[in-house]
């Protein structure tokens, strides 16, 4: 009971580690922005600037209250696992770093909160010093705290990282809430100028620090595939570039189109922006969780055992199993050449099995949502029906030891998590079917319904690059993570591509309604490919 | 805006695939090298354990077991760190056979670590 307690909070750990990233970048990019954005000028209303201000303390308020709360979490939960896993009691644990820094980050946020309802004269001088207070005490939970060599140059580059990352990514919410404020067109420009020139300079920091800091991390270039946190890195470089090709896009726009014509379709742009962003930081918390690549030379995986894995074979569409005696028949090997057990074996056939088959229906998806796009064949528009045939085979199908196929009875496959679990994500799946139906039946502009289907998928995505990392079988679940995170990035990307072809102008959709389809078909082919031995 | 409706409906689906996608395990500080080696065979009765870790670890709040062939455990004494990546105990009166040392760290970045090294007395 309490190892499963451990293993609960273990997770709960990561999840708030990423609840405190994403509101501490929120909080820096906010003092950014209130200090400096979104300073009165000659360029911009009075009124509006006055709105935008009121709103953006009303955020930055918000942000320190939120980084407050979930670092509060995170010391109880981390305090927790640390009683039970030394068996020390609290006394000893008010004496740990993390919980030092974590409180140091606790108090830091309630005074930037305090301060920011206060005399905004105050504000000026305190907001910028509780700033630093809190990249100080929160840089002393990352890797760089416990390296043993090269500590201060890491704790430097993590610093600067995170402040790049929250001038930029954690400013965009201000910049988007600024645009929905500001009551007339130059004051949006005027924003959003000075916004894109700052994060400029934020882009270049942030490069700079975060190749410094992989090659010190990976220290290979055979790492950065062959293990877990190169991989991890290498989406983040991914959905980094996918950022650089939307700020690009934003700053060309600002630069040299009118603002009434460039403006609405720059807004959606950066919603896009943001959510990929927040995305990054989610992946960032998963990557503390982990050890750095150049740690674990002896369980990096080699391009051969990679090729081996991926290399495109027959889907398995059926569930044959291995017999328990097979005699001197060849058995399948994992990773490093072992034959395994008879349950692995099938626990793997049954994997791969459910994997293909749902590789099928995404692919088929996402073929008719390109067929649907040529506009030729409107019958291609009901593809969300296909998610009920995803729900039919999770209910039918997916757990081989259930009813109707299994030995299990109805209410003990019910009773068991994991067979729960699986029905859950089943019935999220009739609803997907039903919202997205409804959206595509009634085409209504701004209809609300419609961003449920991206942002699920967006959060899907997310969360396939947020779980945590194991240490056991290290070389197993880098081949798993292998094919999952490619996944998880073009599910993110997928969403927003989504997001966008609903948000912007009508003229603007034709390049992400392309998209988004041919990222499931993507996703449909990676996961028709993928395989556990 | 969403509507409240769709709010609440959001945020079921977000709860529902959070929990059904979220896969849990824990790692951070790896093991190095250790006295003994992983599954050797040391000489008895007394038996100096050192452990070296790829970060630096807080000794006072990490803990060190050993579990004796018949299942029993006990918490071993750490020594002062004489390296931050170092930790060091020492088991006595071990009577031959098969042992594990279980180890429980805190690195100095806040995460917890856990493993065990199984090694024999002969």
């Amino acid at each position: 009971m309490l190892v499963k307690l451990v293993d609960l909070f273990q997770f709960l750990s990561v999840v708030l580690r990423a609840g405190t990233l994403v509101f501490q970048s929120v909080l820096l990019g906010g003092v950014l922005f209130v200090l400096w954005t979104a300073r009165p000028s000659g360029d911009a209303s009075e009124e509006s600037i006055a709105r935008i201000q009121a709103s953006s303390w009303n955020l930055l308020r918000l942000s320190a209250v939120g980084l407050a709360v979930v670092q509060l979490l995170y010391l109880y939960v981390d305090s927790a696992v640390l009683m039970a896993s030394a068996g020390i009691g609290i006394d000893r644990v008010v004496g740990a770093n993390f919980f030092i820094s974590g409180s140091i980050v606790l108090v830091a946020a309630l005074l930037t909160a305090i301060v920011a309802s206060g005399s905004k004269t105050v504000a000026r001088w305190a907001l910028p010093v509780l700033t630093v207070v809190i990249m100080a005490a929160s840089v002393m939970t990352n890797h760089a705290a416990s390296r043993l060599e090269g500590r201060p140059l890491l704790i430097a580059l993590s610093c600067i990282h995170e402040l790049a990352t929250g001038f930029w990514i954690g400013g965009l919410p201000f910049l988007v809430l600024a645009l929905f404020r500001a009551k007339d067109l130059d004051t949006r420009w005027y924003i959003t100028e000075r916004f894109s020139r700052m994060a400029l300079i934020s882009v270049g920091f942030l490069v700079l620090s975060g190749t410094i800091m992989s090659v010190l991390y990976i220290g290979s270039w055979r790492a950065v595939v062959g293990t877990a946190y190169g991989v991890m890195v290498g989406a983040k470089a991914v959905m980094l570039g996918a950022l650089l090709l939307l700020g690009g896009v934003n700053f060309l726009l600002l630069r040299n189109a009118s603002k009434d014509e460039v403006m609405p379709r720059l807004r959606r742009l950066i919603e896009a922006e943001l959510g990929i962003g927040i995305t990054v930081i989610l992946t960032a918390a998963s990557l503390t969780s982990q050890p750095p690549a150049v740690d674990q030379p002896e369980e990096t995986v080699t391009m051969q055992q990679i090729y081996q894995r991926v290399k495109p074979t027959v889907p398995r569409l059926n569930y044959k199993f291995v017999p328990e005696t097979q005699g001197d028949a060849p058995r399948a090997v994992n990773v490093d050449g072992v034959p395994l057990t008879t349950r692995l074996i099938n626990n793997s056939i049954e994997s791969e099995s459910n994997h293909h088959w749902m590789g099928l229906v995404v692919l088929a998806m996402g073929l008719l949502a390109l067929l649907a796009r040529t506009g030729k064949a409107p019958w291609a528009e009901f593809w969300p029906l296909l998610l009920i045939g995803i729900a039919i085979f999770i209910f039918l199908l997916a757990d081989t030891e259930c009813w109707p196929v299994g030995w299990k009875s109805v209410g003990a496959c019910w009773a068991d998590p994991e067979v729960f679990q699986h029905r859950m994500a089943g019935l999220v799946c009739v609803g997907f079917a039903v919202f997205e139906l409804r959206v595509r039946k009634q085409k209504k502009e701004n209809d609300p319904w419609a961003m449920v289907f991206p942002l699920m998928c967006a959060l899907g995505g997310a969360v396939l690059l947020t779980h945590q990392h194991a240490i056991s079988n290290v070389k197993e679940n880098l081949l798993v993570e292998l094919s999952h995170v490619p996944m998880g990035v073009i599910a993110v990307f997928a969403g927003w591509a989504r997001w966008l072809e609903l948000r912007l102008p009508e003229k603007d959709r034709a390049i992400p309604s392309w998209i988004w389809p041919a990222c499931f078909v993507l996703i449909g082919a990676g996961l028709l490919n993928y395989r556990e031995m | 805006m969403l509507t409240a409706l769709s709010r609440r409906t959001l945020l079921v689906l977000i709860v529902l695939v959070v929990a059904g996608a979220t896969q849990v395990s824990w790692a951070h500080a790896i093991l190095r090298e250790s006295t003994p080696a992983l599954k050797s065979t040391v000489q008895g009765p007394d038996v100096d354990i050192t452990m070296r870790f790829n970060v630096r670890i807080d000794g006072s709040r990490s803990r060190v077991l050993l579990v004796a062939p018949d299942g029993s455990t006990s918490t071993l004494t750490l020594a002062s760190q004489s390296k931050p990546d170092i930790l060091q105990t020492r088991a006595t009166g071990l009577k031959p056979g098969a042992y594990k040392v279980q180890w429980k760290v805190l690195a100095s970045d806040g995460h917890m670590s856990n493993g065990e090294i199984p090694f024999t007395v002969k």
